[in-house]
């Protein structure tokens, strides 16, 4: 499978869990899939899993972007995401770390998956490992002071295993984080905080490999990955309410003839 | 007792190489011993308490034994949820260490003051709640930690309690009977057993014996055992520098209204309001009626 059709397939089991489970949250899921697929079937050590890098999904409400990614790549058994956000089921719509193999950290409340990454990665270089750490933070999360506050630290402690994903899509759950907040210049706020930041196409896999395989020695790295909320379903794309919204039987079979 | 419980820590990190203190740039002067001897075991994340939490959170996952050090307000009230989500929920052993349990900061003002806090740290599930008496209970608390899987939270006042304790070695799990008696029993936790002690002398004196309890760990409280402590007693008195209501007093509420007991119930504490009239920790004390004097007066009352 090349990285594009690893994408079509999270995104494609992301519609069935959503359409199956009744969950909101299929455009935050939709918006990080090919970071996911990046992350997982390009960029990441995960052999041997004693030694892999972490993952931490700090915007934990796209959970079932997590989970279809983990059943693709063969960690979580695609058992566990028939039990997704029932009765008795097995998978919480939020992270719980011991629901299942590859959650590293339990996350629904924003701002807190970031930071638990920075004491992770500090760990890590004390102890002496190669082991690095991704976080996926959302742009409305990095409205949450406790970012900041994990911002002005990280430089100080050359955290340069520790790399932050922004998925930038400008879209949260009542708005534009553009229009209700300063959020722009978002570059250079974290530039200034002493991050070395770059810019990518936030679903061209390929471009985001790259994007990660760079920075320079001694410094965390954000990248603003620019998204498209829904990406993938060109009726949830860039639409707000998909935020909330319940995937329909209608729904289902529209988005999977787009998917492919 | 807050030096006896980092000394403990320092005696524990010469054999262990697993222990980091994160300080939320509280407690000058305080770990310099252990700087000294594991400069790079410590580190100041300075005046951020949810990321003082969260990161206290990561690190331990990565194996190391974290002990999270400030003023109680900043350790608890400030970063409830990061304790709540990152540390409690996800099981992490942690160490919260509190400083200034009570009024000890007193007059610094109710935005220092630990009154509540017990009953905060009672809502989290699996957190071990730990409120010293004195500097013994306070090494016992710092082992207990140390020997912990689980997120513990120890709350200290700050210096010179007097010791209380004859013996230097027991479970600190359990209630301790600190001076046999019948009829009354006295149950206490924290740094107001000066005052308690000091009643019990007075009483002495005049030949009324109340059983003396000290209760440590309040979370989980071993019920069991304290019931068997109180057997043929007839009156309680709990008494503790904290909000009667979420303190010990509420917790022996909880108990008597759960399995009726044959003793009735006096709490002592803190009023459940917040604190606006200025004077030092003595000072406070004598307003709030937890001193000896009135201690005496509640044992002589029942």
């Amino acid at each position: 499978m090349n990285l594009k059709e690893v994408s079509r397939e999270i995104r494609a089991s992301i519609i069935r869990m959503a359409h199956r489970s009744g969950s909101p949250h299929v455009a935050s899921s939709l918006s990080c899939a090919d970071i996911l697929t990046a992350l997982y079937f390009d960029v990441m050590k995960l052999e041997p899993w004693d030694e892999r890098d972490i993952f931490i999904m700090s915007k934990g409400h796209a959970a079932m972007a997590l989970y279809s990614t983990l059943a693709v790549r063969g960690i979580m058994s695609p058992e566990l995401l028939e039990g997704y956000y029932r009765n008795n089921g097995t998978l919480p719509a939020h992270l719980d770390r011991f629901s299942a193999k590859g959650i590293e950290v339990s996350a629904g409340s924003l701002g807190h998956g970031f930071n638990m990454g920075l004491g992770m990665a500090y760990g890590l270089k004390k102890r002496g490992s190669r082991r690095k750490v991704y976080v996926l933070i959302g742009d409305g999360e990095s409205q949450e002071g406790s970012i900041w506050e994990g911002a002005l630290f990280a430089p100080k402690l050359g955290l340069d295993n520790f790399t932050v994903i922004m998925d930038y899509n400008n879209l949260q759950g009542y708005g534009r984080a553009r229009d209700l907040c300063c959020f722009e210049p978002v570059k250079s706020k974290w530039q200034a905080f002493g991050w070395h930041v770059t810019e990518t196409d936030g679903h061209d896999p390929e471009a985001l490999g790259k994007a990660f395989n760079e920075g320079p020695e001694g410094k965390p790295k954000i990248m603003i990955a620019c998204t498209t909320k829904g990406k993938g379903v060109s009726f949830m794309e860039n639409e707000l309410v998909w935020h909330y919204f319940i995937v329909t039987d209608e729904h289902k079979e529209k988005a999977l003839l787009e998917i492919g | 007792m807050r030096n006896t419980f980092v000394d403990t820590i320092i005696n524990a990190s010469r054999k262990r190489d697993d222990i980091f203190i994160i300080s939320g740039d509280a407690g000058l002067g305080v770990f310099d011993g252990f700087k000294e001897e594991c400069p790079e075991k410590f580190l100041n994340l300075g005046v951020a308490e949810q990321n003082m939490a969260s990161f206290s959170a990561g690190l331990s996952v990565t194996g190391f034994k974290v002990y999270m050090y400030n003023i109680i307000p900043f350790l608890l009230y400030r970063c409830y949820e990061q304790v709540r989500n990152d540390i409690c929920y996800q099981k992490l052993p942690v160490t919260l260490v509190g400083i200034g349990s009570g009024v000890t900061y007193a007059p610094q003002g109710m935005t220092h003051y630990s009154v509540e806090d017990i009953g905060l740290a009672q809502t989290l599930p699996d957190l071990t709640v730990i409120s010293p008496a004195d500097p013994v209970e306070a090494r016992l608390a710092a082992a207990y930690s140390l020997n912990s899987d689980k997120p513990v939270y120890i709350r200290l006042a700050k210096r010179g309690e007097p010791v209380i304790h004859q013996d230097d070695n027991f479970d600190i799990t359990v209630p301790q009977v600190i001076r046999e008696g019948q009829d009354t029993a006295v149950l206490f936790h924290g740094s107001i057993s000066s005052e308690v002690m000091s009643a019990y002398g007075m009483i002495a004196k005049e030949n009324i014996c109340p059983l003396i309890i000290s209760v440590p760990v309040l979370q989980p409280l071993k019920r069991e055992i304290l019931m068997e402590m109180l057997k043929g007693i007839r009156t309680v008195i709990s008494v503790e520098e904290h909000f009667s209501s979420c303190g010990l007093g509420g917790i022996l509420k909880q108990m008597h209204s759960d399995i009726n007991p044959p003793w009735r119930l006096r709490t002592m504490g803190i009023p459940h309001e917040f604190i606006h009239t200025i004077r030092d920790t003595g000072g406070m004390r004598k307003h709030f009626k937890i001193t000896a004097d009135d201690i005496v007066a509640a044992v002589k009352g029942t």
